[in-house]
């Protein structure tokens, strides 16, 4: 079971995809900001971030270009109500392993964490 | 009535994503990328609106009003700054400069983007909700925030409230600024932010 950091900058969000998470036996932290999402990151290093693309201050997708700056074989998911495929591009561009569409179903969700998880380190 | 932080949040991500499915859809109409920023929502005594809505938008506005039935009614409102509508318009028909001065053909094409836009909203509120909503055919008006705030308000009675959804959203490098209104009676709005409460339990629970 992995270490996974559940960035969101909904409390509901962060609550009903750590319950599925952990429910599936993973270790879940959780960060409200993108902000406090790499800080978390840079010190605890989680095997997996599951990442809100539409938040304040800083968006997904520039968390994910500082994370994966910050690690360039960091796996992260991202979990978001914006399914243009043009923002799905961008993720992919930017490095990110999957990309689930709110609301959270547990199935698709913990599919996209796993095959994550199992891709080799070096997928960069 | 004042939402618990609770409540506002479920509101806010409830609202987050049928926005989002909104902006995709408005993508897939433009054929350009939709930015959108974390809706605001609020809820305020119909009598107290125009102040709320003057961050969102101010002097003459575009607004697609819908009216809607069923367990939760009321009235949607999607309103556009002149400019911003102009410039959706624009991109909508590829007519080149965008132009405040709406003609039938353009008026036409408002309205439908307003009718995608609100029944794309309400139809995510609907399914997640599950709240069965109809709906009126929606118009167009083109005046003054104040002038449609008044047609708002003529014949309300003082219960009635405002739930306002502010978005920001940017087109082609185009920012357009609008908002979303949804105008409910008191047994309306109190059924609607049950529901709400409903849905947030069962996405908590995974029931």
């Amino acid at each position: 079971m992995a270490k996974i950091l559940v960035v969101d900058d909904s409390a509901l969000s962060r609550k009903i995809s750590k319950r599925i998470l952990v429910e599936a036996g993973h270790e879940v932290d959780v960060a409200g900001d993108g902000l406090a999402a790499l800080e978390h990151y840079a010190l605890q290093r989680p095997d997996l971030v599951l990442l809100d693309v539409t938040m304040t201050e800083m968006n997904g997708l520039e968390v994910l270009r500082q994370l994966r700056a910050l690690d360039a074989q960091a796996r992260v998911v991202m979990a978001t109500a914006d399914v243009q495929a043009s923002t799905r591009k961008m993720a992919a561009d930017l490095g990110a392993m999957g990309f689930i569409a709110k609301p959270f179903v547990p199935r698709p969700l913990l599919d996209a964490v796993a095959a994550a998880l199992a891709t080799p380190g070096d997928h960069a | 009535v004042i939402l618990s932080a609770d409540q506002k949040d479920a509101v806010t991500e409830l609202v987050n994503i049928a926005f989002s499915r909104t902006a995709a859809a408005l993508s897939e109409l433009t054929g350009n990328r939709v930015e959108l920023a974390v809706p605001e929502v609020s809820a305020h005594p119909i009598a107290e609106l125009f102040p709320a809505l003057g961050q969102f938008v101010r002097g003459d506005v575009a607004t697609v009003h819908q009216i809607f039935g069923g367990p939760v009614a009321g009235d949607a409102f999607l309103l556009l700054d002149v400019e911003g509508a102009a410039r959706l318009v624009a991109l909508m028909t590829d007519a080149g400069a965008p132009t405040t001065h709406m003609g039938s053909s353009a008026k036409e094409v408002l309205t439908e983007i307003g009718n995608i836009l609100l029944n794309a909203c309400l139809g995510v509120f609907g399914d997640l909700l599950q709240v069965r909503f109809t709906f009126a055919v929606p118009r167009l008006h083109l005046e003054s925030l104040k002038s449609m705030l008044d047609s708002i308000l003529i014949g309300a009675d003082e219960l009635r409230h405002a739930l306002l959804v502010g978005a920001r959203f940017g087109i082609r490098d185009s920012a357009v600024t609008g908002c979303l209104v949804l105008v409910l009676g008191v047994t309306s709005l109190e059924q609607f932010i049950a529901a709400i409460e409903e849905w947030a339990q069962r996405a908590e629970s995974g029931v």
